[in-house]
């Protein structure tokens, strides 16, 4: 019984997804499973993932779906191998799937894996897509730097580890970049998932006198964002345009476009069969994954018009290689 | 100096008050003999409904209310199963964690329809309390003024329940319970009666906690936003051997050095060093417990020899 109604609910399924689109048959056949590490909700990061995928499920068909494995470790190789057993992609969302990709890709070989933010070189089926958030870290350093009225902005990171120090490094060198006299803290909450602690990281900040501080720690950071408006001082959003949120609080965000990167690999892959596994993709600024924003209109600027005139020419110097903004990877 | 002294103690209080909450609640089960490991749970539940209540109803009273009257749920629920069914208390506290991380998740997805976290400006708060004649007072002032409101309560309810313990026939009968039952028996009183109680309590004092979570600290709902923190509650409940002012002080002491650690970051101190403190508190604590109840146990020993 229910094998049948699973037949017809599967059949059902392909039939709405093929009726839907015009696009080539090849989209509706694949099957895109996003892992990651986190849990959705962060309105960041892992958001910006999903994002990708259900556009790509609207405009190729493909069937897409998403687990969570809500930063449990343990989870990280059951959900992998679970979504490569029924999957064509797999893309992997988080640094923390190192371990366990180093394992399942290589029993694997059928399936393609995306690894996204870090890299496992030498597996053949692993696509690996980073990105240079240090370049646009650089960007919401120097709009710090340049609105600061105490002097010292700051950062609240997630954890004390490469991926958020390049976040941090890019933020110093910019708001130093903006002016030389700045003075740059930061902390780490050891957790992404706890906005209580993200708000005690980010007061003790603005105890320190900072006047601005960007998130780089996912869902704790919703903590900052609170206290910033306690406060009445200011906040950088990360990973997607996060002004939203508050736009009288949040000055821009710094933009790491993940769906659109996760978008473009499988798209260019379902219309001309590109796939380059076994390499490492860089988003930086040249490919305009990595950037800024300021939300929309509608919402209160606090970026002045010339501050973000010269974040452009800012923009086309890292691309030429004027500016060379430091990171903790080689 | 002073400044940085005052802003640890500040976010010392800060970062307490959800644990001293939760621990009100739990000594009075402890005291009844129940081991209460689902406080993480109801606490979560708190803050769910809290800010459910408070989104639609338009008020942070209401907000509490229902938070209160969730964990008043959760805690019949947890009567029933280990003093009405007799099953296990730890799986049923187990399972009461996974239930309200699992059913919050579902509900925040099916009712407001956002994965992760709701947060909205029409989401009331409690309002933060000022006493403008503490304001002239340096030190004591700032330290004391300006927090959110059940801040205050939960200095009141440490008080009261260590009256409601220790000074009235009620709290004798609640000791009783878990250490003689067979005496309070014998006395004409039952004693399930009082171990339900005892679970409604902490259930109505975890939701507190969790209603403070969310709209006094916060004011917005996470997924998993307790952060077990009902866990370091028990692990006070346990460290100042559930006497509500001894519980009290273990939860300021959690709070300091969660406060402390932060700090220590800014001298250069690994966080990854400095994060572990409260957990390294934890042991320590445990060892100092049964170590002096060793010492004490001796001691009966000893003197039931002489």
């Amino acid at each position: 019984m229910f094998k049948r109604f699973l037949a017809v609910a599967l059949g059902l399924i392909l039939a709405v997804t093929c009726f839907g689109c015009d696009e080539p048959a090849s989209g509706a056949e694949l099957t895109v499973t996003v892992v990651v590490a986190g849990g959705l909700g962060d309105r960041s990061f892992y958001d910006s993932a999903n994002d990708g995928l259900q556009r790509l499920m609207e405009d190729y068909g493909v069937n897409g779906n998403v687990i969570e494995c809500k930063e449990d470790a343990s989870m990280y190789q059951l959900q992998l191998v679970q979504a490569a057993e029924q999957s064509d992609f797999v893309i992997a969302v988080g640094w923390q799937f190192w371990d366990a990709l180093n394992e399942v890709a290589p029993m694997m070989p059928e399936v393609k894996f995306i690894y996204v933010d870090e890299a496992v070189e030498g597996i053949d089926n692993i696509f690996n897509i980073k990105y240079a958030q240090n370049e646009g870290s650089f960007l919401v350093g120097y709009v710090a730097g340049k609105m600061t009225q105490t002097g010292k902005v700051g950062a609240v990171g997630g954890m004390d580890g490469d991926t958020i120090n390049d976040f941090i490094v890019g933020y110093k060198q910019g708001a130093e970049h903006a002016n030389p006299d700045v003075e740059v803290l930061w902390n780490y909450a050891g957790t992404y998932e706890d906005p209580a602690k993200g708000k005690e990281c980010a007061l003790a900040l603005y105890d320190q006198g900072c006047d601005i501080v960007f998130q780089i720690a996912g869902k704790t950071g919703d903590g900052v964002f609170n206290a910033a408006a306690e406060t009445h001082n200011f906040a950088i959003g990360v990973d997607s345009d996060q002004k939203y949120i508050n736009p009288d609080v949040i000055i821009c965000s710094m933009i790491k476009q993940v769906g659109s990167s996760i978008y473009q690999t499988i798209a260019n892959y379902i219309e001309d069969g590109t796939w380059a596994g076994g390499t490492i993709w860089t988003a930086n600024m040249e490919t305009g994954l990595v950037g800024i924003g300021y939300g929309d209109d509608t919402m209160t600027q606090q970026v002045s018009d010339e501050l973000k005139a010269e974040i452009e020419d800012i923009m086309a110097k890292i691309v030429s290689g004027e500016i060379v903004v430091d990171t903790t990877r080689n | 100096m002073l400044e940085t002294v005052l802003a640890i103690l500040q976010n010392t209080l800060r970062s307490a008050t959800p644990i001293i909450l939760a621990a009100m609640g739990g000594q009075f089960t402890e005291h009844a003999g129940i081991m209460n490991i689902g406080m993480d749970g109801i606490m979560l539940m708190g803050s769910f409904f809290a800010v459910l209540a408070s989104y639609y109803l338009a008020s942070a009273a209401l907000g509490v209310l229902a938070a209160i009257l969730i964990g008043l749920l959760m805690g019949i629920l947890f009567g029933v199963l280990v003093i009405r069914f007799r099953s296990d208390e730890f799986i049923i506290g187990v399972a009461l964690n996974i239930f309200a991380g699992g059913v919050t998740v579902f509900l925040l997805r099916t009712i407001f329809g956002v994965a992760g976290a709701f947060a909205d400006p029409a989401i009331k708060a409690l309002p933060y309390v000022s006493l403008d004649f503490l304001n002239d007072v340096p030190f004591i002032g700032p330290l004391l003024n300006n927090n959110s409101i059940l801040v205050y309560v939960s200095w009141l309810l440490v008080l009261i329940c260590w009256i409601a313990v220790y000074k009235t026939p009620f709290g004798l009968r609640l000791r009783a319970s878990g250490e003689h039952p067979e005496s309070l028996r014998s006395a004409g009183v039952n004693p399930n009666k009082l171990k339900y109680i005892s679970s409604m309590l902490c259930g109505m004092l975890c939701g507190l906690a969790g209603a403070h979570l969310a709209l006094g600290y916060l004011t917005q709902f996470s997924e998993g936003m307790s952060s077990s923190r009902g866990f370091i509650a028990f692990a006070c409940i346990i460290f100042g051997r559930a006497n509500p002012p001894k519980v009290f002080l273990a939860s300021l002491l959690f709070g300091f050095m969660d406060a402390l650690a932060l700090r220590l970051q800014f001298v250069g101190i690994s966080s990854n060093l400095s994060g572990m403190m409260p957990y390294i508190m934890t042991v320590l604590m445990m060892v100092y417990v049964v170590v002096t109840d060793n010492a004490r146990k001796s001691r009966t020993l000893k003197l039931n020899a002489g």
